[in-house]
């Protein structure tokens, strides 16, 4: 990879999204409102809300409408006045995708995708390479409406990136920073802690530590940080605790039912009270159970399990948008010398290409022309959910064939059977 | 399951299957046509009823007669005066009648500019205050001084102010009653209807002085000529193929049919026999001015809005006079009174074949459907097709069976198809940005250029393509594929939005699935002129004739549609069909044959 090309490349990203901000000034305020990309933990609207309170010295979360992190107020009141001073959001959030692609490169360039500690792929050679995988994440018109769009989930994004790529450098401090980070943002993604530390331990520099005391090493420094974030929001919301119950509260109990390209929601409207509660643990149970199950039977390939299961997030998790579908292309696109494994890749991608032109006219036929309903929405984040599950089970399935092709190689090409 | 599982996988190894979809394309082709074909026989459609129960069409007695046709006289005369004379005269004269029997009245002036001209105007309305009401809701009763075909609406504006008279003296309204005198029925409707909700360009449109609550339904009146009439003609399309709720229809239809005697039609079918031919042409011109989304009355403004509204325009000569009409109105606005909430109850998507059948989205949709997984189907078996690698001819039987196994697929060179999809679809903006920018009377001349420029542009794609790139044949095929695939999944999205639009495009383009290049070269041609004869200008060009029209009418027509009223249909021609249609010429001519 040269520099130039990889220059060149983050150029042209940068100069789309400025286009985009600037030469259609009401693009950026539309896709913040898309219930596909805002959702209410990400959404950009809801964060000007509590940065308007926060400013004015009220209590971010009393209007009830932001859930986000209360470190992002001091970050984004740092900015000059958005109304007068317009171009200095923008300029973050393209920054943050920026970053976001490095770290692909990064992780892309370790070449951990196709050869790890403890399994080397008989096809890593056919892999893309790193200025593919920067040139697909960055123009994934996903990636795009995000950053434009403006979410928060980016900066999450970018932080588990960020670990990741530490992780695959070896820096296990750096990655469980980064991690702590993420997890502070969003809260789902200290479910990444397990596979994340096993990726870390593969690639540490020193051999000497025993894996015991790593991962107890490791874990620690997550608690910490995490502490230490949580403490300094304690002292920026007025010593009060109760931002916890607004932010990760409302992800845990799901009180705010707007809808999203996620499985929750509407689930959750149609749901008697009295079940409410047990649905509740049901399905976070359901998201939490594939943490360890994947961590074992992809332990020889930590990397994959990471991708595979921020791929089952930004199906099942509670507010979901497309901005979680992005950063599992982005690492989808790390496995594509498993391409000629997997088997349905054509009609995955067709079916979310149909999902993504379906969901917006039948959002319009739901809230603006009146002539459907709620069912026409939820039926397209069914199909959008079928087709992420295609393609997630599709690389679960290429990643464990490649893995056996290696065990039995008598089997290589031969049709594999369901027992 | 299971074996039920890999029976189904090992069916898909069977190389018969690699044959079947063009076939399986073709039918789908077939059956969409034929199934729209059938749509008018009894077994198919449905006789249409009025499904809320609030609405209660008929079932007042109607008392608008005896004197209030001396009133009427009387503001016919005072209407007869104006005839002629500026808007803001006759505005000012319409205020000072409404006035004159206490209703509140807003003026409200707008300026919109499509197709290099400029359309200007000022509206006048009045809010007569429902006495048992408390101005949440309202109903619109739409006056425009211009008939649809631009001659006076005389006799409506007359009986429209009768009736508002007539109607303050009741006390049973529950909801607002305002009547809108727009000079012209599309630009004056639209601007007020932006206004109401909010929703307007301040720099065009000023805001309205006064409002009432959410509007429940609209009736709009052209009533031009003086002599009695026989029958009623419905109008009901609004912007962008969007469609009232069937139950004001009905309510409509029932209260014309049954309690005055007057017999109704739609679609302009005022001899309609109830024959299958009369029902499938009635069905056309419904899914033509549906397709095209252009405004087809004063009430078209309000559907987008979902506000249900008609046209009333009454038709023929016969012995009913402005009374019964007036009758009509009234049994109407006692029906819509009675609602207790917005129109829901009966459909939003249907197609009439005559006043009272019609068959509803689930029944016609698969038509639409099945034209747009034509593509979708051929898409994917493009695809497949263009993972095998070649046969080579000393293959023998035992090789055969494996050539089709996964290990064996050949990889895809995507970026040159997904670099001439990508770009023939950015290409589109062009005349998207063009027509709808350009004066009116530059227009035709610009079509023209633009007509040759699309002929000669795939000639000049594919000369440069294989002097350059000596383009594959699996590089065709994927070129095709994704062509076809973005067609598919556009036009099954359109058929929720606009059916009548997705189908006829999908009609239109259905060639597409079948032309590829060919060895021979009297067929390469033979293909592209056949593709020539399907390309969007000469479409243009024929449907201007054949509707006896300028092209350069049709086109300020886009255009107006385009800047006033928010018409789409122009970004699923040129962003849609015309990119689809000039990658299936430059798959014909620039690539390589099979």
């Amino acid at each position: 990879m040269t520099f130039r090309g990889k220059a060149g490349i983050y150029a042209i990203a940068v100069l789309l999204r400025l286009v985009l901000f600037f030469a259609f000034p009401g693009l950026p305020d539309l896709l913040t409102g898309r219930v596909e990309i805002s959702t209410p933990v990400t959404s950009f609207k809801r964060l000007e809300e509590g940065l308007f309170l926060y400013n004015h010295n009220v209590w971010p979360y009393d209007g009830g409408v932001y859930h986000q992190a209360p470190l992002l107020l001091p970050l984004f009141s740092l900015l000059p006045d958005s109304t007068s001073w317009p171009i200095f959001t923008p300029l973050l959030y393209i920054l943050i995708d920026l970053l976001s692609a490095d770290a692909l490169v990064k992780i892309a360039a370790s070449g951990e995708a196709g050869k790890s500690r403890l399994f080397t792929s008989p096809r890593r050679g056919k892999g893309s390479t790193g200025l593919v995988i920067a040139a697909a994440f960055l123009f994934n018109p996903l990636t795009i409406a995000s950053c434009v769009g403006r979410t928060t989930s980016v900066f999450t994004n970018c932080a588990i990136l960020y670990a990741i790529a530490k992780a695959v450098q070896g820096f296990s401090f750096h990655a469980m920073v980064a991690l702590s980070f993420a997890s502070y943002l969003s809260m789902y993604p200290v479910l990444l802690l397990p596979p994340l530390v096993l990726l870390a331990y593969d690639r540490r520099a020193s051999q000497k530590t025993s894996a015991l005391k790593f991962s107890a090493l490791n874990v620690l420094v997550v608690a910490g940080c995490l502490s230490v974030l949580l403490g300094m929001s304690y002292a920026l919301t007025g010593n009060s605790w109760e931002f916890l119950a607004r932010t990760y509260g409302i992800q845990l109990t799901l009180t705010d039912l707007t809808p999203t390209v996620g499985l929750w929601w509407y689930f959750f409207i149609e749901m008697f009270d009295s079940f409410r509660s047990f649905f509740l643990a049901l399905f976070w149970l359901h998201l939490a159970s594939y943490v360890g199950g994947l961590s074992i039977r992809l332990r020889t390939q930590p990397l994959a399990a990471l991708a595979v299961l921020l791929g089952i997030f930004s199906i099942f998790k509670p507010y979901p948008s497309i901005s979680d579908a992005s950063l599992f292309l982005g690492l989808f696109s790390l496995y594509t010398h498993l391409l000629p494994l997997m088997r349905y890749t054509y009609v995955a991608s067709a079916t979310l290409m149909y999902a993504s032109f379906l969901g917006p006219a039948f959002y319009h036929l739901w809230i603006y022309a009146g002539s459907g309903n709620a069912n026409f929405f939820y039926a397209i984040t069914l199909v959008w959910s079928l087709g992420q599950s295609l393609l997630v089970s599709d690389l679960t399935f290429a990643v464990l064939r490649d893995e056996w092709e290696v065990e039995r190689p008598e089997m290589v090409g031969k049709e594999a059977k369901q027992i | 399951m299971s074996r039920l599982l890999s029976s189904a996988l090992s069916l898909r190894r069977d190389p018969r299957m690699l044959k079947a979809p063009p076939y399986l394309s073709f039918a789908c082709i077939l059956i969409g046509l034929i199934w729209l074909l059938v749509l008018p026989l009894d077994e198919y459609s449905r006789r249409t009823y009025i499904s809320e129960n609030a609405l209660l069409p008929g079932q007042v007695h109607t008392y608008f007669g005896g004197s209030e046709q001396h009133v009427f006289r009387a503001y016919k005369e005072e209407v007869a005066a104006l005839s002629g004379k500026d808007t803001h005269e006759i505005n000012n004269n319409i205020e000072e009648i409404l006035k004159g029997f206490g209703v509140k009245v807003g003026r409200q002036s707008y300026t919109y500019g499509a197709a290099g001209g400029a359309h200007s105007g000022e509206n006048v309305y009045g809010i007569l205050q429902a006495p048992r009401g408390d101005a949440t809701e309202a109903i619109v009763l739409v006056c425009p001084w211009k008939t649809i075909d631009g001659s006076e609406n005389r006799v409506g504006v007359a009986l429209s102010l009768t009736l508002a008279r007539y109607f303050k003296r009741w006390s049973l309204w529950s909801k607002d009653i305002i009547l809108l005198f727009p000079p012209e029925p599309k630009v004056g409707t639209q601007a007020w209807v932006d206004a109401y909700h909010d929703a307007h360009d301040p720099r065009h449109v000023s805001p309205l002085p006064l409002k009432s609550g959410a509007l429940q339904g609209a009736l709009a009146i052209d009533y031009p000529s003086d002599h009695h009439f026989s029958t009623l003609h419905i109008i009901y399309d609004g912007v962008n193929g969007q469609l009232p709720n069937l139950d004001l229809i009905n309510a409509v239809g029932w209260i014309a049919g049954n309690q005055m005697g007057i017999p109704s039609f739609i679609q302009g079918q005022y001899d309609h026999q109830n024959s299958y031919q009369d029902r499938l042409r009635t069905i056309f011109r419904g899914m033509l001015s549906q397709g095209l989304g252009n405004v087809a009355g004063a009430h078209s403004s309000f559907i987008p809005y979902h506000v249900d509204a008609v046209t009333l325009q009454p038709w023929g000569m016969g012995h009913q006079d402005e009374m019964a009409m007036g009758r009509v109105i009234e049994g109407s606005f006692r029906s819509l009174n009675n609602l207790l909430e917005h129109l829901h109850q009966s459909f939003f998507f249907y197609l009439l074949m005559s006043r009272d059948r019609f068959v509803s989205i689930g029944t016609y949709l698969p038509s639409a459907m099945l034209l747009a997984a034509n593509f979708t189907i051929m898409a994917i078996f493009l695809w497949v097709k263009s993972g095998q690698a070649p046969k080579s001819k000393g293959d023998n039987s035992k090789e055969k069976t494996t050539a089709l196994d996964t290990s064996n697929t050949v990889e895809r060179d995507m970026l040159l198809p997904a670099a001439i999809v990508a770009g023939s679809h950015a290409l589109g903006m062009i005349p998207l940005f063009i027509f709808n920018r350009l004066p009116g009377d530059v227009l035709p001349h610009a079509f023209a250029i633009f007509s040759g420029i699309s002929i000669v542009l795939p000639l000049i794609v594919s000369h440069l393509l294989t002097s350059f790139y000596k383009p594959t044949v699996q590089q065709s095929q994927l070129t095709k594929s994704f062509s076809l695939l973005v067609l598919g999944l556009s036009l099954s999205t359109l058929a929720t939005l606009n059916f009548s639009l997705s189908f006829i495009i999908g009609l239109l383009a259905t060639p597409l699935s079948f032309v590829q290049p060919t060895k021979s070269q009297p067929l390469r041609w033979a293909f592209a002129a056949l593709l020539s004869l399907i390309a969007p200008p000469t479409i243009a060009y024929t449907a201007a004739m054949a509707a006896g029209a300028d092209v350069g009418d049709l086109l300020r027509d886009a255009s107006f549609g385009w800047n006033v009223l928010g018409v789409y249909t122009p970004v699923a021609i040129w962003g849609v069909w015309w990119p689809a249609w000039t990658v299936g010429t430059v798959n014909v001519l620039g690539f390589a044959a099979a």
